[in-house]
């Protein structure tokens, strides 16, 4: 059901995020227009405060677009309620967290395989793509590991293994380099680097032009709105 | 799915065994408290039945009425309106099998250096089948004994221990008002904590011409030849007394009639009050428990608000998550309910015991203990549940 490569992945048009707080209308974002091909990396670059954060939960389908239109995958996601974002983010979705948010007492292996659990697989097959996917990232002695256990390189290696698990159209990094240190974020960035040249679509969000500069496009956020950045 | 959600249920309740421990406390008090009071109510009741039933299930019972004295009514039983005759004939009748006059009195009893005040009643041979009495040893009263007023006794188990009568003792005198008698049997005891044991059975002419100076009887009791027949025994007895007695107006008769059903259904209903009101009482610990379960629920929904977050980001929806949670609450409520019942068969094993009446084990009460518990597990569970199910992934995603 995936695009062919070349094909949008992603197509915002006119998508704005407007916060009611009751009294004040805060703008997030203020029309924007993207598109994402397949098999791209692209990377947004934004300081904080300049929508960053309203991007990636709206391009993530965490959130829903105040007007305008988001095509993920071919499905149009701006209507959908919330049963059915969720199944666009359990289908369609990998998320890289800066934090990593795996679940706390639970081993690597079953916070892989939490998706695939969300997704219906059964547990033989989801423990078996689960392991596949963490020995492809160097795991493969970590599998039983619980998150406290692990270094923020080898966390933030389970997450992105979560977030591939699905095979999903669509990997979604929101400063995942944030909380490591140069060696563990280069690490990571060539992790991204080998996916995106797997075919992978990749969307990196990040405050770094260092890190930014891993992606083969990049485009600023400034204000709620999205200009093209030429990379070094 | 659901055996997904049933696993992640019961790592999360091995993870916080304190505090787990401590919330299913409240159901398995409740439980066990249900199980066990409703065990020690229907206990009571089975003791209870079962005396009334050693009295013979097919007893009919007529007392004379009320003495009126101007305004004022006595008591059941204060005429002496029942007579020998009114014995004889109602044992003509065609479904009554035997037919036992008595007339009670109370007397110094001694024998050898033992003494007593001792029930003494005076009877006929009918008395041991209507009231299911059985001989231990010796023989009962007979025919002949009634016919001639002979001095002969029989005494029931428990005046036999006091007396520190044997089975030896057959033939030997006893003293009765002052008056020799011969002891000639001992009753088998009935068991219970029922006063029947405790009397000496003499013929009823002897009483009468010794005790009483008169004829009449303090009762007469009656068996039916079937437990079915005793509507149809009482009608036939109030007719031909009425009729013996120039009875014509309802509400002025000078007899009552009591039937042994009508004691059981008496108690039978007064048990099944009790029955309830222990119930009552002990589902009120149940919805205590339950309380707790939800206040715990709710402090895991606000501690793992996170964890919700990241589960709905990688694909949970709503439904998931309350399912979730009210399987984590189910899984709590339905191991205190299993833990509560096997307190309160325990406990009522040993109350039971203690007091007598045996263990009674229902198996209904289980399966409506755990039915309770596992409503108190939704009906409590739902609620935080539905919050947690509710969380929005952005907000909950960034919750520290």
């Amino acid at each position: 059901m995936s695009a062919a490569v070349g094909e949008p992945i992603i197509v915002l048009e006119d998508v704005s995020r407007v916060y009611d707080t009751g009294k004040v209308q805060v703008p997030a974002l203020g029309g924007v227009n993207l598109e994402v091909a397949n098999g791209e990396f692209l990377a947004i670059i934004g300081p904080s405060g300049s929508g960053k954060s309203t991007m990636m939960n709206i391009l993530g389908c965490l959130d829903r677009p105040t007007s305008g239109r988001y095509v993920l995958d071919g499905q149009p996601v701006d209507e959908l309620d919330d049963d059915g974002l969720a199944l666009v983010r359990s289908r369609s979705i990998g998320f890289v967290f800066q934090s990593y948010n795996l679940l706390p007492r639970t081993s690597a292996l079953d916070n892989v395989a939490t998706p695939l659990m969300y997704q219906g697989v059964g547990r033989k097959e989801r423990l078996r793509r689960s392991q596949a996917t963490l020995e492809r990232l160097g795991l493969a002695d970590r599998l039983h590991h619980i998150p406290s256990e692990l270094s923020g390189g080898q966390q933030q290696r389970v997450g992105i293994a979560r977030a591939l698990v699905t095979e999903p159209a669509l990997i979604l990094a929101d400063e995942p380099t944030g909380n490591l240190d140069s060696h563990s974020g280069g690490e990571v960035l060539d992790l991204f680097t080998d996916l995106h040249a797997l075919g992978r679509t990749i969307v990196l969000i990040t405050h770094d032009i260092d890190v930014a500069a891993a992606a083969d496009r990049a485009v600023h956020l400034r204000d709620g709105l999205l200009q093209e950045a030429v990379l070094a | 799915m659901l055996g997904d959600l049933i696993g992640l249920a019961l790592s999360r309740l091995r993870t916080g065994k304190m505090r787990t421990a401590l919330t299913m406390l409240g159901i398995i008090i409740g439980v066990a408290s249900v199980v066990a009071l409703v065990s020690v109510a229907q206990g009571a009741t089975k003791g209870i039945s079962d005396q009334l039933q050693s009295l013979g299930t097919n007893l009919i019972t007529v007392s004379p009425g009320f003495t009126r004295t101007g305004a004022t009514r006595g008591a059941i039983g204060s005429a002496t309106t029942l007579t020998l005759d009114d014995a004889s004939a109602l044992s003509t009748l065609s479904d009554v099998q035997t037919v036992a006059p008595e007339i009670t009195t109370s007397k110094l009893v001694i024998a050898g250096s033992e003494n007593e005040t001792a029930s003494v009643i005076g009877t006929t041979p009918g008395y041991l089948s209507v009231f299911a009495y059985q001989v231990w040893v010796g023989t009962f009263l007979n025919q002949a004994s009634v016919d001639h007023n002979l001095r002969v006794a029989v005494i029931g188990a428990t005046t036999a221990t006091n007396l520190d009568l044997t089975s030896s003792s057959i033939g030997s005198t006893i003293y009765i008002g002052g008056l020799p008698f011969q002891l000639v049997g001992i009753l088998q005891s009935k068991g219970g904590t029922t006063t029947a044991d405790d009397q000496v059975v003499i013929p009823i002419s002897t009483a009468h011409e010794l005790f009483i100076g008169s004829d009449s009887v303090s009762a007469i009791g009656l068996s039916a030849t079937s437990q079915d027949a005793i509507n149809t025994v009482s009608a036939e007895i109030t007719t031909t007394l009425d009729q013996r007695h120039g009875i014509t107006s309802t509400g002025t008769a000078d007899f009552t009639i009591a039937t042994q059903a009508q004691l059981l259904g008496t108690v039978s209903s007064v048990s099944d009050v009790l029955t309830l009101l222990l119930a009552g009482i002990a589902s009120i610990s149940l919805l205590v428990g339950g309380i707790g379960i939800m206040n715990i629920m709710l402090v895991s929904v606000r501690e793992r608000t996170r964890e919700i977050g990241i589960r709905k980001a990688i694909g949970a929806r709503g439904r998931d998550i309350l399912s979730q949670f009210l399987v984590e609450a189910l899984a709590l409520s339905l191991a205190g309910g299993i833990i509560g019942i096997g307190v309160g068969v325990v406990a009522s094993f040993g109350i039971g015991t203690y007091a007598g009446w045996g263990f009674v084990f229902n198996p209904v009460t289980v399966v409506v203990a755990v039915g309770f518990s596992l409503i108190v597990g939704i009906v409590f569970g739902v609620w935080p549940a539905s919050q947690a199910a509710r969380l929005d992934p952005v907000v909950a995603l960034r919750y520290e």
